[in-house]
Protein backbone atom coordinates (compact mmCIF):
# COMPACT_ATOMS: atom_id res chain seq x y z
CA UNK A 1 0.00 0.00 0.00
CA UNK A 2 2.88 2.18 1.14
CA UNK A 3 4.90 1.75 -1.37
CA UNK A 4 2.29 1.70 -4.24
CA UNK A 5 1.43 5.56 -3.10
CA UNK A 6 4.85 6.34 -3.69
CA UNK A 7 5.07 5.08 -6.89
CA UNK A 8 2.50 7.11 -8.38
CA UNK A 9 3.87 10.67 -8.14
CA UNK A 10 7.13 9.41 -9.63
CA UNK A 11 5.19 7.76 -12.70
CA UNK A 12 2.78 11.62 -12.89
CA UNK A 13 5.91 12.97 -12.95
CA UNK A 14 7.24 11.04 -15.73
CA UNK A 15 4.24 11.00 -18.26
CA UNK A 16 3.90 15.22 -17.23
CA UNK A 17 7.84 15.26 -18.27
CA UNK A 18 7.22 13.82 -21.76
CA UNK A 19 4.07 15.50 -22.09
CA UNK A 20 6.06 18.98 -21.78
CA UNK A 21 8.41 17.32 -23.96
CA UNK A 22 6.06 16.79 -26.46
CA UNK A 23 4.44 19.78 -25.95
CA UNK A 24 7.24 22.21 -26.60
CA UNK A 25 8.16 20.04 -29.46
CA UNK A 26 4.73 20.99 -30.60
CA UNK A 27 5.62 24.60 -30.31
CA UNK A 28 8.50 24.88 -31.94
CA UNK A 29 7.43 23.13 -35.30
CA UNK A 30 4.07 25.14 -35.04
CA UNK A 31 6.86 28.48 -34.38
CA UNK A 32 8.77 26.95 -37.37
CA UNK A 33 5.69 27.41 -39.87
CA UNK A 34 4.06 30.01 -38.79
CA UNK A 35 6.88 32.39 -38.95
CA UNK A 36 8.23 31.03 -42.37
CA UNK A 37 4.38 31.65 -42.98
CA UNK A 38 4.27 35.13 -42.26
CA UNK A 39 7.40 35.92 -44.20
CA UNK A 40 6.02 34.49 -47.24
CA UNK A 41 9.18 31.77 -47.48
CA UNK A 42 6.73 28.60 -48.12
CA UNK A 43 5.67 29.30 -51.73
CA UNK A 44 5.90 26.35 -53.95
CA UNK A 45 6.61 28.72 -57.34
CA UNK A 46 4.21 29.69 -59.54
CA UNK A 47 3.29 26.27 -61.26
CA UNK A 48 4.93 23.71 -59.51
CA UNK A 49 2.93 20.59 -61.02
CA UNK A 50 3.66 21.45 -64.45
CA UNK A 51 7.68 21.78 -63.48
CA UNK A 52 7.19 18.67 -61.94
CA UNK A 53 5.72 16.57 -64.41
CA UNK A 54 8.01 18.14 -67.04
CA UNK A 55 11.88 17.49 -64.79
CA UNK A 56 10.05 13.97 -63.67
CA UNK A 57 9.46 12.82 -67.36
CA UNK A 58 13.15 14.37 -68.36
CA UNK A 59 14.17 12.27 -65.14
CA UNK A 60 12.50 9.08 -66.81
CA UNK A 61 14.17 8.86 -69.85
CA UNK A 62 18.03 8.41 -68.60
CA UNK A 63 20.72 9.82 -70.83
CA UNK A 64 22.70 6.95 -71.32
CA UNK A 65 20.21 5.16 -73.31
CA UNK A 66 20.72 7.57 -75.80
CA UNK A 67 23.87 5.43 -76.46
CA UNK A 68 21.44 3.05 -78.23
CA UNK A 69 18.40 4.70 -79.36
CA UNK A 70 19.86 8.07 -80.05
CA UNK A 71 20.09 9.72 -83.20
CA UNK A 72 23.14 9.45 -85.33
CA UNK A 73 22.38 12.16 -87.40
CA UNK A 74 20.99 15.18 -85.37
CA UNK A 75 21.26 17.80 -87.53
CA UNK A 76 21.38 21.29 -85.73
CA UNK A 77 20.26 24.14 -88.73
CA UNK A 78 20.16 27.88 -88.57
CA UNK A 79 16.70 29.80 -88.87
CA UNK A 80 17.12 29.73 -92.81
CA UNK A 81 17.47 26.42 -92.94
CA UNK A 82 21.39 26.13 -93.50
CA UNK A 83 23.29 22.83 -91.91
CA UNK A 84 25.34 23.90 -89.20
CA UNK A 85 26.51 21.09 -88.12
CA UNK A 86 26.13 17.40 -87.82
CA UNK A 87 25.88 15.34 -84.08
CA UNK A 88 25.68 12.00 -83.26
CA UNK A 89 24.12 11.77 -80.53
CA UNK A 90 25.11 7.90 -79.76
CA UNK A 91 28.78 9.06 -79.80
CA UNK A 92 28.31 11.94 -77.48
CA UNK A 93 26.48 9.71 -74.76
CA UNK A 94 28.74 7.07 -75.24
CA UNK A 95 31.77 9.79 -74.56
CA UNK A 96 29.79 11.19 -71.49
CA UNK A 97 29.97 7.61 -70.10
CA UNK A 98 33.19 7.15 -70.12
CA UNK A 99 34.03 10.57 -68.51
CA UNK A 100 31.61 9.17 -65.84
CA UNK A 101 33.49 6.29 -65.29
CA UNK A 102 36.42 8.35 -64.98
CA UNK A 103 34.79 10.56 -62.84
CA UNK A 104 33.55 7.32 -60.49
CA UNK A 105 37.16 6.04 -60.30
CA UNK A 106 38.33 9.22 -58.82
CA UNK A 107 35.33 9.86 -56.57
CA UNK A 108 36.10 6.15 -55.38
CA UNK A 109 39.75 7.09 -54.88
CA UNK A 110 39.10 10.21 -53.14
CA UNK A 111 36.84 8.12 -50.35
CA UNK A 112 39.06 5.52 -50.19
CA UNK A 113 42.13 7.53 -49.11
CA UNK A 114 40.10 10.38 -47.07
CA UNK A 115 38.54 7.39 -44.91
CA UNK A 116 42.17 6.12 -44.27
CA UNK A 117 43.56 9.12 -43.81
CA UNK A 118 40.89 9.47 -41.15
CA UNK A 119 41.27 6.16 -39.47
CA UNK A 120 44.80 7.13 -39.06
CA UNK A 121 44.53 10.73 -37.74
CA UNK A 122 41.63 9.18 -34.81
CA UNK A 123 43.00 6.07 -33.66
CA UNK A 124 45.62 7.49 -31.44
CA UNK A 125 42.71 10.38 -30.61
CA UNK A 126 40.35 7.59 -29.84
CA UNK A 127 43.36 6.29 -27.40
CA UNK A 128 43.29 9.39 -25.62
CA UNK A 129 39.65 10.07 -24.91
CA UNK A 130 38.94 5.88 -23.68
CA UNK A 131 37.74 6.26 -20.88
CA UNK A 132 39.03 2.50 -19.26
CA UNK A 133 42.66 3.70 -20.95
CA UNK A 134 43.08 6.79 -18.49
CA UNK A 135 44.94 8.92 -20.62
CA UNK A 136 46.11 12.34 -18.51
CA UNK A 137 42.59 14.55 -18.48
CA UNK A 138 44.60 17.73 -20.08
CA UNK A 139 45.29 15.43 -23.23
CA UNK A 140 42.03 13.67 -23.27
CA UNK A 141 39.97 17.06 -23.54
CA UNK A 142 42.53 17.96 -25.94
CA UNK A 143 41.63 15.19 -28.08
CA UNK A 144 37.79 14.80 -27.54
CA UNK A 145 37.60 18.51 -28.51
CA UNK A 146 39.85 17.78 -31.53
CA UNK A 147 37.41 15.25 -32.22
CA UNK A 148 33.97 16.82 -31.70
CA UNK A 149 35.07 19.82 -33.54
CA UNK A 150 35.81 18.01 -36.70
CA UNK A 151 32.28 16.16 -36.65
CA UNK A 152 31.24 19.23 -36.14
CA UNK A 153 32.29 20.56 -39.19
CA UNK A 154 30.86 19.65 -42.42
CA UNK A 155 33.06 18.02 -45.30
CA UNK A 156 32.28 20.58 -47.65
CA UNK A 157 33.52 23.47 -45.48
CA UNK A 158 36.59 21.64 -44.76
CA UNK A 159 36.97 21.54 -48.90
CA UNK A 160 36.15 25.18 -49.21
CA UNK A 161 38.70 25.96 -46.81
CA UNK A 162 41.46 23.21 -48.27
CA UNK A 163 40.76 24.73 -51.49
CA UNK A 164 42.07 27.52 -50.79
CA UNK A 165 44.93 25.90 -49.16
CA UNK A 166 46.16 23.21 -51.64
CA UNK A 167 44.84 24.01 -54.38
CA UNK A 168 41.38 22.09 -57.08
CA UNK A 169 42.16 18.93 -57.44
CA UNK A 170 41.49 15.25 -55.64
CA UNK A 171 44.17 16.54 -52.39
CA UNK A 172 41.57 19.05 -51.19
CA UNK A 173 38.74 16.17 -51.08
CA UNK A 174 41.53 13.65 -49.75
CA UNK A 175 42.17 16.06 -46.66
CA UNK A 176 38.31 17.21 -46.54
CA UNK A 177 36.83 13.99 -45.80
CA UNK A 178 40.03 12.46 -43.91
CA UNK A 179 39.76 15.64 -41.76
CA UNK A 180 35.44 15.80 -41.07
CA UNK A 181 35.84 11.79 -40.71
CA UNK A 182 38.51 11.77 -38.46
CA UNK A 183 35.65 12.98 -35.84
CA UNK A 184 33.78 9.93 -36.40
CA UNK A 185 36.01 7.15 -36.21
CA UNK A 186 37.34 8.93 -33.05
CA UNK A 187 34.14 8.56 -31.63
CA UNK A 188 33.37 5.18 -33.07
CA UNK A 189 37.23 3.91 -32.28
CA UNK A 190 36.89 5.17 -28.61
CA UNK A 191 34.07 3.33 -27.92
CA UNK A 192 34.75 -0.25 -29.29
CA UNK A 193 38.29 0.19 -26.66
CA UNK A 194 35.95 0.88 -23.83
CA UNK A 195 34.04 -2.14 -24.60
CA UNK A 196 37.00 -4.53 -24.13
CA UNK A 197 36.31 -7.61 -23.08
CA UNK A 198 38.56 -7.56 -19.54
CA UNK A 199 38.10 -11.31 -19.14
CA UNK A 200 40.38 -11.94 -22.64
CA UNK A 201 42.94 -9.88 -21.29
CA UNK A 202 43.02 -10.96 -17.41
CA UNK A 203 42.93 -14.45 -18.99
CA UNK A 204 46.21 -13.77 -21.21
CA UNK A 205 47.39 -11.75 -18.09
CA UNK A 206 46.83 -14.77 -16.04
CA UNK A 207 50.01 -16.85 -17.81
CA UNK A 208 52.44 -14.20 -17.12
CA UNK A 209 52.71 -12.71 -20.75
CA UNK A 210 54.26 -8.89 -21.27
CA UNK A 211 52.22 -5.98 -22.18
CA UNK A 212 52.47 -6.67 -26.18
CA UNK A 213 51.71 -9.95 -25.39
CA UNK A 214 48.47 -9.26 -23.79
CA UNK A 215 48.20 -6.41 -26.47
CA UNK A 216 48.27 -8.81 -29.53
CA UNK A 217 46.56 -12.03 -28.35
CA UNK A 218 43.76 -10.04 -26.13
CA UNK A 219 43.75 -6.30 -26.92
CA UNK A 220 43.54 -6.69 -30.72
CA UNK A 221 41.35 -9.69 -31.58
CA UNK A 222 38.64 -8.09 -29.52
CA UNK A 223 38.87 -4.79 -31.00
CA UNK A 224 39.58 -5.71 -34.57
CA UNK A 225 36.31 -6.65 -36.05
CA UNK A 226 35.34 -3.79 -34.17
CA UNK A 227 37.61 -1.61 -36.05
CA UNK A 228 36.67 -3.09 -39.37
CA UNK A 229 33.46 -2.37 -39.01
CA UNK A 230 33.35 1.02 -38.10
CA UNK A 231 35.86 1.62 -40.88
CA UNK A 232 33.91 0.57 -43.57
CA UNK A 233 31.00 2.15 -42.38
CA UNK A 234 32.82 5.56 -42.84
CA UNK A 235 33.59 4.61 -46.12
CA UNK A 236 30.96 3.92 -46.98
CA UNK A 237 29.17 6.83 -45.83
CA UNK A 238 32.63 9.14 -47.03
CA UNK A 239 31.90 7.06 -51.05
CA UNK A 240 28.62 9.35 -50.99
CA UNK A 241 30.02 12.03 -49.08
CA UNK A 242 32.74 12.60 -51.91
CA UNK A 243 29.98 12.78 -54.55
CA UNK A 244 29.30 16.26 -53.21
CA UNK A 245 32.92 17.44 -53.10
CA UNK A 246 32.93 17.87 -56.77
CA UNK A 247 30.81 21.09 -56.12
CA UNK A 248 33.53 22.69 -54.74
CA UNK A 249 36.39 21.75 -57.38
CA UNK A 250 37.80 18.39 -55.72
CA UNK A 251 36.80 16.51 -59.13
CA UNK A 252 34.84 13.22 -59.47
CA UNK A 253 30.91 12.88 -59.66
CA UNK A 254 30.29 16.06 -57.59
CA UNK A 255 31.48 17.73 -60.94
CA UNK A 256 29.14 15.98 -63.08
CA UNK A 257 26.19 16.38 -60.75
CA UNK A 258 27.36 20.34 -60.48
CA UNK A 259 27.10 20.40 -64.54
CA UNK A 260 24.05 18.77 -64.94
CA UNK A 261 22.20 20.57 -62.56
CA UNK A 262 23.39 23.84 -63.80
CA UNK A 263 22.23 23.61 -67.60
CA UNK A 264 19.05 21.35 -66.50
CA UNK A 265 20.04 18.07 -68.15
CA UNK A 266 17.85 16.06 -66.10
CA UNK A 267 18.61 13.09 -68.07
CA UNK A 268 22.03 13.09 -67.58
CA UNK A 269 21.39 14.18 -63.88
CA UNK A 270 19.31 10.87 -63.56
CA UNK A 271 22.15 8.96 -64.86
CA UNK A 272 25.34 10.21 -62.70
CA UNK A 273 22.91 9.57 -59.69
CA UNK A 274 22.07 6.10 -60.73
CA UNK A 275 25.58 5.37 -60.38
CA UNK A 276 26.03 6.86 -57.26
CA UNK A 277 23.26 4.31 -55.93
CA UNK A 278 24.71 1.37 -57.68
CA UNK A 279 28.10 2.26 -56.01
CA UNK A 280 26.30 2.69 -52.47
CA UNK A 281 24.23 -0.41 -52.98
CA UNK A 282 27.13 -2.69 -54.12
CA UNK A 283 29.58 -1.44 -51.40
CA UNK A 284 26.67 -1.99 -48.44
CA UNK A 285 26.07 -5.32 -49.74
CA UNK A 286 30.58 -5.93 -49.88
CA UNK A 287 30.66 -4.34 -46.08
CA UNK A 288 27.45 -6.04 -44.99
CA UNK A 289 29.27 -9.60 -46.07
CA UNK A 290 32.62 -8.73 -44.59
CA UNK A 291 31.35 -7.71 -41.45
CA UNK A 292 29.12 -10.90 -41.06
CA UNK A 293 32.56 -12.82 -41.95
CA UNK A 294 33.95 -11.18 -39.26
CA UNK A 295 31.31 -10.88 -36.37
CA UNK B 1 62.52 -23.69 1.32
CA UNK B 2 60.69 -23.97 -1.94
CA UNK B 3 61.11 -27.63 -1.64
CA UNK B 4 58.85 -27.74 1.54
CA UNK B 5 56.38 -25.31 1.05
CA UNK B 6 54.33 -24.05 -2.09
CA UNK B 7 52.45 -21.52 -0.36
CA UNK B 8 53.10 -20.26 3.23
CA UNK B 9 51.09 -17.67 4.88
CA UNK B 10 52.18 -16.25 8.12
CA UNK B 11 49.28 -13.99 9.82
CA UNK B 12 47.89 -12.42 6.39
CA UNK B 13 45.46 -9.60 6.71
CA UNK B 14 43.75 -8.86 3.22
CA UNK B 15 41.31 -5.76 3.31
CA UNK B 16 39.51 -3.45 0.45
CA UNK B 17 37.41 -0.12 1.15
CA UNK B 18 37.54 -0.40 4.98
CA UNK B 19 36.18 -4.29 4.72
CA UNK B 20 38.25 -7.30 5.65
CA UNK B 21 38.33 -9.90 3.42
CA UNK B 22 40.42 -12.62 4.96
CA UNK B 23 42.53 -12.87 8.05
CA UNK B 24 44.88 -16.00 8.27
CA UNK B 25 47.16 -16.77 11.27
CA UNK B 26 49.06 -19.38 9.35
CA UNK B 27 48.47 -21.80 6.66
CA UNK B 28 51.45 -24.00 4.74
CA UNK B 29 50.47 -26.06 1.88
CA UNK B 30 53.10 -28.30 0.72
CA UNK B 31 53.94 -29.27 -3.64
CA UNK B 32 51.89 -31.27 -4.81
CA UNK B 33 49.31 -31.30 -2.08
CA UNK B 34 45.54 -31.39 -3.48
CA UNK B 35 43.73 -28.81 -1.41
CA UNK B 36 40.20 -28.02 -1.88
CA UNK B 37 38.55 -24.47 -0.09
CA UNK B 38 34.77 -24.13 0.75
CA UNK B 39 32.80 -22.07 2.35
CA UNK B 40 29.79 -19.20 1.48
CA UNK B 41 29.58 -16.51 -0.83
CA UNK B 42 32.18 -13.76 0.51
CA UNK B 43 33.99 -15.86 2.56
CA UNK B 44 36.89 -15.20 1.07
CA UNK B 45 37.31 -18.35 -0.96
CA UNK B 46 38.09 -15.91 -4.09
CA UNK B 47 40.50 -13.35 -2.21
CA UNK B 48 42.90 -15.89 -1.29
CA UNK B 49 42.98 -17.06 -5.13
CA UNK B 50 43.83 -13.71 -6.46
CA UNK B 51 46.43 -13.48 -3.90
CA UNK B 52 48.07 -16.15 -4.52
CA UNK B 53 48.13 -15.42 -8.01
CA UNK B 54 49.23 -11.64 -7.52
CA UNK B 55 45.96 -10.36 -8.74
CA UNK B 56 45.46 -8.46 -5.26
CA UNK B 57 47.52 -7.31 -2.88
CA UNK B 58 47.57 -8.07 0.78
CA UNK B 59 47.31 -5.43 3.52
CA UNK B 60 49.53 -7.22 6.70
CA UNK B 61 51.97 -10.04 6.78
CA UNK B 62 53.71 -12.49 5.13
CA UNK B 63 52.89 -14.67 2.38
CA UNK B 64 55.28 -16.51 0.56
CA UNK B 65 54.16 -18.54 -3.61
CA UNK B 66 56.62 -20.73 -4.78
CA UNK B 67 59.45 -18.67 -3.38
CA UNK B 68 58.28 -15.31 -4.39
CA UNK B 69 58.02 -13.00 -1.27
CA UNK B 70 54.57 -11.66 -1.82
CA UNK B 71 54.38 -8.87 0.93
CA UNK B 72 54.99 -5.53 -1.01
CA UNK B 73 53.83 -5.01 -4.52
CA UNK B 74 56.16 -7.05 -6.78
CA UNK B 75 58.00 -5.09 -9.87
CA UNK B 76 56.16 -5.97 -12.98
CA UNK B 77 58.70 -8.39 -14.28
CA UNK B 78 59.11 -10.86 -11.09
CA UNK B 79 55.09 -11.01 -11.15
CA UNK B 80 54.99 -12.00 -14.42
CA UNK B 81 57.63 -14.39 -13.48
CA UNK B 82 55.51 -15.53 -10.51
CA UNK B 83 52.32 -15.76 -13.12
CA UNK B 84 54.47 -18.33 -15.82
CA UNK B 85 54.10 -20.63 -12.66
CA UNK B 86 51.00 -20.35 -11.42
CA UNK B 87 48.08 -21.52 -13.99
CA UNK B 88 44.40 -20.10 -13.30
CA UNK B 89 41.05 -22.03 -14.30
CA UNK B 90 38.66 -19.42 -13.39
CA UNK B 91 34.49 -19.93 -13.84
CA UNK B 92 32.55 -18.84 -16.72
CA UNK B 93 34.52 -17.77 -20.26
CA UNK B 94 38.15 -17.04 -18.84
CA UNK B 95 39.50 -17.56 -22.69
CA UNK B 96 39.77 -14.75 -25.64
CA UNK B 97 36.16 -15.06 -26.76
CA UNK B 98 37.29 -14.09 -30.70
CA UNK B 99 40.22 -16.94 -30.53
CA UNK B 100 40.36 -20.41 -31.21
CA UNK B 101 40.55 -23.33 -29.45
CA UNK B 102 43.98 -23.96 -30.46
CA UNK B 103 44.48 -20.45 -30.71
CA UNK B 104 43.59 -20.15 -26.36
CA UNK B 105 45.89 -23.19 -25.91
CA UNK B 106 49.05 -21.73 -27.66
CA UNK B 107 48.91 -19.07 -24.77
CA UNK B 108 50.36 -21.08 -22.46
CA UNK B 109 53.33 -21.14 -24.36
CA UNK B 110 53.59 -17.18 -23.74
CA UNK B 111 56.55 -17.70 -21.91
CA UNK B 112 58.76 -19.59 -24.00
CA UNK B 113 57.93 -17.75 -27.16
CA UNK B 114 58.51 -14.36 -26.84
CA UNK B 115 58.88 -11.47 -29.66
CA UNK B 116 57.66 -10.61 -32.55
CA UNK B 117 56.21 -14.46 -32.89
CA UNK B 118 53.93 -13.99 -29.89
CA UNK B 119 52.67 -10.78 -31.14
CA UNK B 120 51.80 -12.40 -34.51
CA UNK B 121 50.46 -15.80 -33.25
CA UNK B 122 52.71 -17.52 -35.27
CA UNK B 123 54.35 -20.19 -32.97
CA UNK B 124 56.96 -22.56 -33.75
CA UNK B 125 55.27 -25.98 -35.08
CA UNK B 126 56.92 -28.01 -32.05
CA UNK B 127 54.37 -25.57 -29.69
CA UNK B 128 51.39 -26.25 -32.10
CA UNK B 129 52.15 -29.68 -32.26
CA UNK B 130 51.92 -29.61 -28.29
CA UNK B 131 49.04 -27.44 -28.32
CA UNK B 132 47.25 -30.17 -30.38
CA UNK B 133 48.55 -32.70 -28.05
CA UNK B 134 47.07 -30.94 -25.28
CA UNK B 135 43.60 -30.46 -26.70
CA UNK B 136 43.53 -34.45 -27.83
CA UNK B 137 44.71 -34.86 -23.89
CA UNK B 138 41.02 -33.31 -22.95
CA UNK B 139 39.42 -34.47 -25.39
CA UNK B 140 39.17 -31.16 -27.68
CA UNK B 141 41.20 -32.28 -30.88
CA UNK B 142 37.88 -31.86 -32.96
CA UNK B 143 36.93 -28.50 -31.83
CA UNK B 144 40.70 -27.26 -32.05
CA UNK B 145 39.43 -24.27 -34.84
CA UNK B 146 36.30 -23.59 -33.22
CA UNK B 147 35.88 -20.02 -31.89
CA UNK B 148 36.09 -19.95 -27.83
CA UNK B 149 32.49 -17.89 -27.49
CA UNK B 150 31.22 -21.05 -29.45
CA UNK B 151 32.20 -23.59 -27.10
CA UNK B 152 29.98 -24.85 -24.17
CA UNK B 153 30.57 -24.08 -20.85
CA UNK B 154 32.42 -27.64 -20.02
CA UNK B 155 33.99 -27.31 -23.52
CA UNK B 156 35.22 -24.14 -22.33
CA UNK B 157 36.77 -25.12 -18.96
CA UNK B 158 38.74 -28.42 -21.03
CA UNK B 159 40.27 -25.74 -23.13
CA UNK B 160 41.92 -23.87 -20.53
CA UNK B 161 42.73 -27.15 -18.85
CA UNK B 162 44.64 -27.93 -22.39
CA UNK B 163 45.93 -23.99 -22.09
CA UNK B 164 47.02 -25.59 -18.20
CA UNK B 165 49.29 -27.95 -20.13
CA UNK B 166 50.69 -25.71 -22.26
CA UNK B 167 52.09 -23.47 -19.89
CA UNK B 168 52.99 -26.39 -17.22
CA UNK B 169 52.43 -24.89 -13.59
CA UNK B 170 54.02 -25.99 -10.23
CA UNK B 171 50.69 -24.32 -9.19
CA UNK B 172 47.35 -24.43 -10.23
CA UNK B 173 44.58 -21.73 -9.05
CA UNK B 174 40.69 -23.49 -9.91
CA UNK B 175 38.19 -20.94 -8.98
CA UNK B 176 34.64 -22.93 -8.97
CA UNK B 177 35.88 -24.20 -12.40
CA UNK B 178 32.30 -26.20 -12.16
CA UNK B 179 30.49 -23.58 -11.87
CA UNK B 180 27.21 -23.88 -13.97
CA UNK B 181 28.33 -27.31 -15.40
CA UNK B 182 25.80 -30.55 -15.16
CA UNK B 183 26.74 -33.09 -13.11
CA UNK B 184 28.55 -35.31 -15.69
CA UNK B 185 30.54 -32.53 -17.46
CA UNK B 186 31.56 -31.33 -14.05
CA UNK B 187 33.21 -34.33 -12.81
CA UNK B 188 35.06 -34.53 -16.23
CA UNK B 189 36.42 -31.33 -15.79
CA UNK B 190 37.40 -32.36 -12.20
CA UNK B 191 39.24 -35.14 -13.54
CA UNK B 192 40.97 -33.77 -15.71
CA UNK B 193 42.26 -30.98 -13.38
CA UNK B 194 43.68 -33.21 -11.39
CA UNK B 195 45.68 -35.02 -13.82
CA UNK B 196 46.93 -31.59 -15.38
CA UNK B 197 48.10 -31.41 -11.86
CA UNK B 198 49.93 -34.10 -11.54
CA UNK B 199 53.31 -32.10 -11.07
CA UNK B 200 51.74 -29.45 -9.71
CA UNK B 201 50.03 -28.37 -6.45
CA UNK B 202 46.29 -28.13 -6.84
CA UNK B 203 44.05 -25.37 -5.15
CA UNK B 204 40.28 -25.99 -6.41
CA UNK B 205 37.26 -23.57 -4.71
CA UNK B 206 34.41 -25.89 -4.95
CA UNK B 207 30.92 -25.61 -4.29
CA UNK B 208 29.60 -29.21 -4.64
CA UNK B 209 30.23 -31.85 -1.87
CA UNK B 210 30.60 -34.55 -4.17
CA UNK B 211 33.07 -33.37 -6.14
CA UNK B 212 35.69 -33.02 -2.90
CA UNK B 213 37.29 -36.86 -3.14
CA UNK B 214 37.61 -36.23 -6.80
CA UNK B 215 39.67 -32.83 -6.28
CA UNK B 216 41.50 -33.00 -2.68
CA UNK B 217 43.16 -34.77 0.01
CA UNK B 218 42.51 -31.32 2.28
CA UNK B 219 39.67 -29.21 2.39
CA UNK B 220 40.10 -25.76 4.04
CA UNK B 221 36.61 -24.20 5.33
CA UNK B 222 36.53 -20.40 5.31
CA UNK B 223 34.37 -18.86 6.67
CA UNK B 224 33.57 -14.79 7.08
CA UNK B 225 37.31 -14.25 6.03
CA UNK B 226 38.86 -17.26 8.58
CA UNK B 227 39.47 -20.61 8.55
CA UNK B 228 36.86 -22.74 10.39
CA UNK B 229 38.77 -25.95 9.51
CA UNK B 230 41.57 -27.58 7.61
CA UNK B 231 41.33 -31.52 7.30
CA UNK B 232 41.88 -34.56 5.25
CA UNK B 233 39.37 -34.77 3.03
CA UNK B 234 37.50 -38.00 4.90
CA UNK B 235 37.48 -36.40 7.81
CA UNK B 236 34.56 -33.50 6.37
CA UNK B 237 31.32 -34.91 6.67
CA UNK B 238 28.51 -32.87 5.88
CA UNK B 239 27.60 -31.45 9.30
CA UNK B 240 31.50 -29.39 8.93
CA UNK B 241 30.24 -28.40 5.29
CA UNK B 242 26.68 -27.25 6.95
CA UNK B 243 28.87 -25.36 9.78
CA UNK B 244 29.70 -23.48 7.42
CA UNK B 245 26.99 -22.40 5.35
CA UNK B 246 24.55 -22.17 8.44
CA UNK B 247 24.31 -18.49 10.19
CA UNK B 248 26.19 -17.82 13.30
CA UNK B 249 23.95 -17.99 16.44
CA UNK B 250 24.01 -14.23 17.38
CA UNK B 251 21.93 -14.01 13.79
CA UNK B 252 19.27 -16.07 14.84
CA UNK B 253 18.11 -13.89 17.62
CA UNK B 254 16.33 -11.86 15.13
CA UNK B 255 14.45 -14.34 13.22
CA UNK B 256 12.96 -12.02 10.74
CA UNK B 257 16.31 -10.76 9.72
CA UNK B 258 18.06 -12.44 6.89
CA UNK B 259 21.05 -14.08 7.67
CA UNK B 260 24.03 -12.18 6.23
CA UNK B 261 25.22 -14.43 3.75
CA UNK B 262 21.92 -15.21 2.37
CA UNK B 263 21.25 -11.35 2.32
CA UNK B 264 24.77 -10.86 0.16
CA UNK B 265 23.59 -13.67 -1.71
CA UNK B 266 20.70 -12.38 -2.88
CA UNK B 267 21.96 -8.56 -3.49
CA UNK B 268 24.77 -10.25 -5.57
CA UNK B 269 21.81 -11.99 -7.46
CA UNK B 270 19.85 -9.31 -7.87
CA UNK B 271 22.24 -6.96 -8.71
Amino acid sequence: MLTALARIPSIRAGRLGFLALSLSYLMLVVVCLGSLAREDELSLGRNPLTNLIKTASEFARPSFVDVWLGNPRLEYRSDDGTLLRVENRQQVEADYLAGLGRATWTTLRIATLGSLLGALLGLPLAVLTARNLGAPKPLAWLAKGTLDSARAIHTLVFGLVLVGIVGLGPTAGILAIGLHSMGSYGKLFAEAIESLDMAAIDAVRSVGASPMQVFFNAVWPSVLPQFVSSHLYIWEFNIRDSTILGLIGAGGLGLLITEATALFQWGRLATVLLVVIALVVSFDALSRRIREALS
Amino acid sequence: MTTQTSIALEAVLCAAAGRELLRVDQLHIAPGERVAIVGHNGAGKSTLLRLLSGFMPLTHGQLTVLGHALDKPLPASALRQLRREVGQVLQGLHLVARLSALDNTLIGSLSRVTGWRSWLRHYPAHEVARAESALHAVGMLARAQTRADRLSGGERQKVAIARLLMQGPRLILADEPTAALDPAAAAEVCQLLVRAADNATLITVVHTPTLLPLLADRVIGLKQGRIAFDLPVAAVDDTRLMSLYRPDQDAMHMPWQLPEHCARALGEATS
